[in-house]
């Protein structure tokens, strides 16, 4: 069964560069554009793994990943959390919340895959051939 | 503050900031070059974002040709220039500009001046002049890039 990923982002822009980096991969990727429609989303799909955006309008990725700890049906899911910000303080309070692993934009696509396999199983998707 | 910030910190660390983000994210070298004068402009496409704190506020403004923003949002989605619309275009530009000041925030909060920044805006056009407000300093940062030129804007007030 293919491995679900949810991206968390109010830039369309990420959530597609976090689409094409896992493009290779048997992932199922979903998408929501802030905290509160990542938080349905996660209820409703049960993502292996959230991609999760700190600075986000709605609800910031703070907040929803708050929320996610404190839901007995949520709190296990790993979290990557997706920061523009690389300051000291700022990481720290992104580690003291419980996150899986961190990645600072700008960043690379293998980044975010070796980030993410290591809490998730990913499997490269079977290439078609010719009959 | 635990040290003092100055405009020509802010631009050294933009200057080495914009290379290393146009390398990661896009794999295109941009290469910081010296120009005099105020940058005339063609049509462009600009991002903003702005940041604010006790010791200092201000704003950064990427300044990019409409062809050429169209490039750097190909590369950084992997599509063809002509797959993309304006959306998408100030989508990725918006970010990029947003990755600029969301360095410098580190920066800033690593030197002591915590500050908070915007989200993005953009403005499209070819005849629009951003003025500083007063007592504000306004640097130019100009780039290389491919033969296409990429310009940052800073507006900073420092105390």
């Amino acid at each position: 069964m293919a491995t679900k990923i949810l991206s968390v982002d109010d830039s369309r822009t990420i959530r597609l560069i976090v689409g094409k980096a896992f493009r290779p991969y048997d992932v199922v990727l979903l998408e929501a554009a802030n905290g509160e429609e990542g938080l349905a989303v996660a209820a409703r799909e049960k993502p292996d793994l959230i991609i999760l955006d700190v600075t986000m309008p709605v609800m910031d990725g703070v907040t929803m990943l708050t929320k996610l700890k404190e839901d007995p049906a949520l709190k296990a899911i790993p979290v990557i959390m997706l920061t523009a910000e690389s300051g000291r303080e700022n990481v720290l309070q992104i580690a003291r919340l419980g996150v899986r692993d961190y990645l600072v934009k700008p960043f690379k696509e293998d980044q975010l895959i070796e980030k993410a396999s290591r809490c998730v199983t990913l499997e490269k998707r079977p290439v078609a051939t010719p009959a | 503050m635990s040290q003092t910030i100055q405009v020509p910190n802010i631009c050294e660390f933009m200057n080495r900031h914009l290379v290393d983000v146009f390398e990661t994210m896009l794999s295109m070298k941009a290469i910081a070059v010296t120009e005099t004068g105020v940058p005339q402009f063609d049509e462009r496409v600009t991002g903003s974002v702005a940041f604010a704190g006790d010791h200092i506020n201000g704003a950064v403004y990427l300044h990019l040709s409409t062809p050429f923003a169209a490039r750097v949002a190909a590369a950084m989605l992997g599509l063809s220039p002509e797959d993309l619309g304006e959306p998408e275009v100030n989508d990725v530009v918006g970010e990029v500009t947003n990755m600029l000041t969301g360095g410098l925030k580190s920066w800033l909060c690593d030197s002591g001046a915590e500050c908070a920044v915007s989200t993005p805006a953009i403005i499209r056009g070819s005849s629009f002049v951003i003025e500083p407000v007063p007592q504000v300093e306004r640097e130019w940062l100009v780039f290389d890039c491919d033969r296409n030129r990429i310009v940052v804007e800073i507006h900073v007030k420092v105390g």
